[in-house]
């Protein structure tokens, strides 16, 4: 059974690009679809978790695939770089046009 | 089309300068995403004005639940919100005071009346007839059954001011108490001095006032779009901040502008002021997690809200001379008194504008949807984007075809340093789609209605008793001079 590769998207309120990155998020979930799931984790309001995960500036975008993660970035993103860390996820997530278990 | 009234329904405690942080939330978090210890468990936080309802995740109340919170056409507003307006004996102070007392808000204000004493040195002076502070008050309590509390206090007077807030403790402030005139900026080093001063010292007094006072409450800044500029290379002025994906490229190497500030570009000390007030209040949003509004207004005319037209002794002030007109209003006024409306070299220059009815539809709209904390938000704030050829030759027009005036158009010498031919595209889109705004004004009607009240009897001697102060005559360059005519009688 195969899980779909997680985008998580650590964001916060006095993070301007963070809000300014969410269109490009969202447009990527959208053609992602089925693919990837993609979840977005306010810092101040998750604290636990961000500390657990050593984030250390934002937005960060991580990648997790079969339950460890495959990548991270941090700062606002070219959408080419952003493909690059969910592609090589898929990648190494499993065989290509897996469905979601 | 989201309904207009519903803009903020779903907003949260989150948004709301109700909640209570203290003992929540660590601070000096804020800007840092290192966290030195892991939190216990979920933030919670309290509510100032529900203290029975004890802690709670500050998600899961949303405004059209709450019943702190009463549906208006604006939208959801806080019963009862305490809004201290700074500059509220102004333009557009006085206006937005009327409002929000009318809407329910407790209407807290201070100025040190500064506008009005700077007109009159120049020999000029409001030209729809005001009383003192203490008469609009009371008319405003006699016809429109308002109280609004008045501190003659000036924004630069720290201990003052501190204590007003701390009287008051506001759940929001709208900063409108600036010196707005680009000329009156560059007419000298002591004018230039003041303006910053007055602007900078202000701003940054009311950002510590909030962090010590009132660090859940909401600020709306007024800044300008003229922080701008108006970049040759055709670059549209986004809203204060780059889209996601705007990207920068050089040599092989491209990173993401995303969430960077747009470059500013000021024309005058005044507008230098503006762009340090901007950066003023984008870091304190981050140092304190304060809640920050930056509206780039375009040029602001008018003279027509419901609450000033109910009777003469509300009127708003109304400047017509060089230093404290705007554009429009200035034009009707030299068309109402047969004096030459004035563009200023090519005329092509290309500005935003907005009615001073949509301006305050905006504000209150901007006032019940604070922004997160520590959240930096900018709005555009405008509704036409128009060149000051166009807008002469549009009240000219109205004036001979509507108002029997006999309206000249002359182009003078330009005495700014500003491009006159050049680009401008204004993005504006997010006070219609995240506010539900909607335009109620249009420049034609707004131009008839400023003629109608400008040619009544007192204020047409009010603007022949300014004339002199009509035409323009100060320099970027320093010092003043008669401005030689380029171009008289232009066709309309």
């Amino acid at each position: 059974m195969h899980h779909r590769p997680v985008f998580v998207d650590f964001w916060a309120s006095w993070c301007p690009p963070c809000k300014m990155m969410e269109p490009i998020v969202d447009r990527l979930a959208v053609e992602y679809e089925g693919r990837i799931r993609v979840a977005k984790v306010n810092v101040d309001r998750n604290r636990g978790l961000a500390d657990r995960l050593n984030i250390k500036g934002l937005p960060t975008y991580m990648m997790f695939a079969g339950g460890a993660s495959t990548g991270s970035l941090t700062a606002a993103q070219t959408e080419r770089k952003l493909r690059g860390l969910i592609d090589e996820a898929l990648i190494a997530g499993g065989p290509e046009g897996d469905t979601d278990g | 089309m989201t309904d207009p009234a519903q803009h903020n329904a779903g907003k949260t405690c989150w948004n709301c300068p109700a909640v209570e942080f203290k003992g929540h939330v660590d601070f000096r978090a804020c800007g840092q995403a290192a966290f030195s210890r892991a939190a216990e468990g979920q933030l919670v936080v309290e509510c100032k004005r529900r203290e029975e309802i004890g802690y709670f995740d500050p998600m899961s109340i949303t405004y059209d639940a709450c019943p702190e919170y009463e549906a208006t056409e604006f939208g959801y507003l806080l019963r009862g919100m305490r809004v201290m307006i700074l500059g509220m004996d102004g333009y557009l102070g006085w206006p937005l005071a009327l409002k929000l007392a009318k809407l329910g808000c407790q209407v807290f204000g201070i100025d040190n009346m500064l506008r009005r004493e700077l007109v009159a040195e120049r020999g000029a002076q409001s030209v729809l007839p005001i009383g003192s502070m203490q008469e609009r008050i009371e008319s405003a309590r006699e016809l429109l059954g308002v109280e609004i509390d008045f501190r003659p206090i000036d924004l630069c007077d720290r201990e003052e001011f501190f204590a007003y807030v701390e009287e008051v403790k506001p759940e929001a402030f709208v900063q409108y108490a600036e010196i707005p005139s680009a000329p009156y900026s560059m007419a000298s080093v002591e004018t230039a001095t003041k303006t910053i001063y007055n602007n900078n010292i202000g701003t940054l007094n009311l950002m510590f006032a909030m962090r010590d006072y009132a660090p859940e409450a909401s600020m709306i800044k007024l800044g300008t779009m003229g922080e701008y500029g108006s970049p040759l290379t055709g670059r549209p002025l986004f809203e204060g901040l780059f889209p996601g994906d705007a990207v920068l490229q050089h040599g092989d190497d491209e990173w993401s502008l995303g969430g960077e500030l747009v470059p500013r570009d000021p024309v005058s000390f005044y507008h230098v002021s503006k762009v340090q007030g901007t950066f003023t209040m984008y870091e304190s949003c981050k140092y304190w997690w304060l809640r920050g509004i930056d509206v780039m207004q375009g040029v602001v005319y008018g003279l027509h809200t419901p609450e000033l037209m109910t009777d003469p002794s509300l009127n708003t002030r109304f400047d017509i001379d060089e230093w404290w007109g705007t554009v429009i209003n200035r034009f009707v006024a030299q068309a109402v008194v047969g004096a030459p409306l004035t563009i200023f070299g090519s005329g092509n220059q290309i500005r935003g504008y907005i009615t001073v009815a949509d301006a305050m539809q905006c504000m209150i709209r901007l006032l019940a949807s604070p922004p997160e904390p520590g959240q930096y938000e900018v709005v555009n704030q405008v509704t036409d984007v128009l060149s000051v050829r166009e807008l002469a030759q549009t009240v000219a027009r109205i004036g001979r075809d509507e108002f029997d005036l006999t309206p000249t158009i002359q182009r003078i010498e330009n005495p700014r340093v500003e491009a006159e031919e050049h680009p401008y595209e204004v993005i504006h889109e997010k006070l219609e789609k995240d506010f539900g705004f909607s335009s109620q004004s249009n420049v034609e009607d707004e131009i008839r209605y400023m003629f109608k009240r400008l040619m009544e009897p007192s204020s047409r001697e009010l603007i022949e008793a300014s004339r002199d102060t009509l035409f323009p005559k100060t320099l970027w360059s320093g010092g003043e001079k008669t401005l030689e005519v380029v171009e008289a009688d232009l066709d309309y």
